[in-house]
């Protein structure tokens, strides 16, 4: 039995290409988008509207008031109307300038602001595939760690038992006595080889042979 | 209308994209610079668009327009009389003309102005909505980061204790296999 291959675990070719994609269109988005809401911005603390909608109200005004009339000059009040008429058209105009100046303002920031959201939203999500890894990896050393307590305790238990045993044959902890006799009994039969048909009687009375 | 050369395209196409090693370390970089780049760009922006609130530039401009347009009604007015040759009028009424005038510019002024405060206001206003519902969908999204943040900590902490738990109770069950070792080596 192997053990997990590291190949195994790559990307394939469809995600590997997934990134690259992502990758080029946010560096795109980045080249010549994200420049775009930056021109907005500006735009919008630049441009008076106020000011270009006042002129032409102070045009349209004008060109109804103030056509030569000989009536309208005789009249006391022509002038006094003329400048109430054109005041409050001024203010209408400055007021909408104003209105529509704020909410491209508006707009601008909102947009920012949703493009803020997804990155941080993003963070988030890193955040969370971090946490998720940083679990599992957590996870992953625990086992390895609990193996190897298994596998210490495992081999003491019977490294003590076996010992326990051979002490109550009379051969000593280690057996080396036992060891020893078997040896002399069996001279063309290496230590080795001795040891490893040992394991084999011990293993078929066990029942894996 | 230039739609782009080739060349200019070619750097675009999928076999000539640069390699993404590590997607999770990329990803969080590209959001972090996104993050320092609104800081940069729209903070500022930002500042000066919640205390435009408070703005009174109609106002202010509508003392100014008021005295302009009263100067530019006199003049038309004066270039009228001219123009008919006095159009018959008395001293007494270009007098009368004059003081209308006067009198039709303090009122206008007064108008304009309270007519600019209400303007103002509703222009103020609206932004005063518009900044809160944006500020609503900022709240919302620090929440829900915050949330996240919470949670995984949350996650973490519980991932520790259990595997603490079962640490515990793994060391328990060997000490016990090792007691009942001992036992049967030493007592039967």
């Amino acid at each position: 039995m192997s053990g997990p291959k590291k190949s195994e675990y790559k990307a394939t070719e469809a995600e590997k290409i997934q990134a690259k994609v992502a990758k080029a269109e946010k560096d795109y988005f980045n080249e010549k988008y994200s420049p775009l809401l930056r021109e907005m911005r500006d735009l919008s603390l630049k441009e008076n509207y106020g000011g270009f909608a006042a002129g032409r109200a102070q045009a349209d005004t004008m060109q109804t008031l103030t056509k030569p009339s000989l009536a309208a000059t005789k009249a006391v009040d022509t002038s006094a109307e003329l400048a109430s008429a054109a005041g409050a058209q001024q203010i209408m105009a400055q007021g909408k300038g104003l209105a529509a100046k704020r909410q491209r303002q508006v707009g601008v920031l909102a947009t920012a602001r949703g493009q803020q959201a997804d990155a941080t939203t993003g963070l988030a999500s890193v955040a969370k595939l971090e946490a998720s890894d940083r679990l599992q990896s957590a996870g992953r050393k625990q086992m390895m760690r609990e193996a190897r307590q298994g596998a210490a305790m495992e081999l003491g238990g019977t490294l003590f038992s076996q010992g326990m045993q051979n002490l109550e044959d009379g051969s000593g902890f280690f057996g080396g006595e036992a060891r020893d006799k078997l040896a002399a009994a069996n001279k063309n039969q290496g230590l080795f080889r001795g040891g490893m048909k040992r394991l084999g009687d011990r293993l078929a009375k066990k029942g894996y042979g | 209308m230039d739609l782009g050369g080739a060349a200019s395209m070619s750097r675009y196409l999928i076999g000539n994209l640069s390699d993404v090693d590590d997607p999770q370390d990329l990803y969080a970089q590209m959001t972090r610079d996104d993050y320092d780049q609104y800081l940069k760009d729209f903070r500022p922006f930002e500042e000066q668009l919640l205390k435009a609130r408070n703005d009174t530039s109609l106002i202010d401009q509508a003392r100014k327009d008021v005295q302009t347009q009263s100067r530019i009604a006199s003049e038309v007015a004066a270039r009228n009389t001219e123009r008919y040759g006095g159009a018959g009028l008395s001293n007494a009424q270009r007098q009368q003309q004059q003081r209308t005038l006067q009198r039709g510019t303090s009122l206008a002024a007064v108008g304009s102005i309270n007519n600019a405060r209400v303007m103002q206001r509703e222009v103020n206003q609206a932004t005063l909505a518009d900044l809160i519902n944006i500020g609503q969908g900022v709240n919302r999204n620090a929440l829900s980061q915050m949330n996240t943040a919470a949670n995984l900590q949350s996650q973490r902490y519980n991932a520790y204790k259990n595997a603490k738990a079962q640490h515990s109770s793994q060391m328990m069950g060997f000490g016990s296999q090792l007691g009942s070792a001992l036992l049967t080596a030493f007592l039967i």
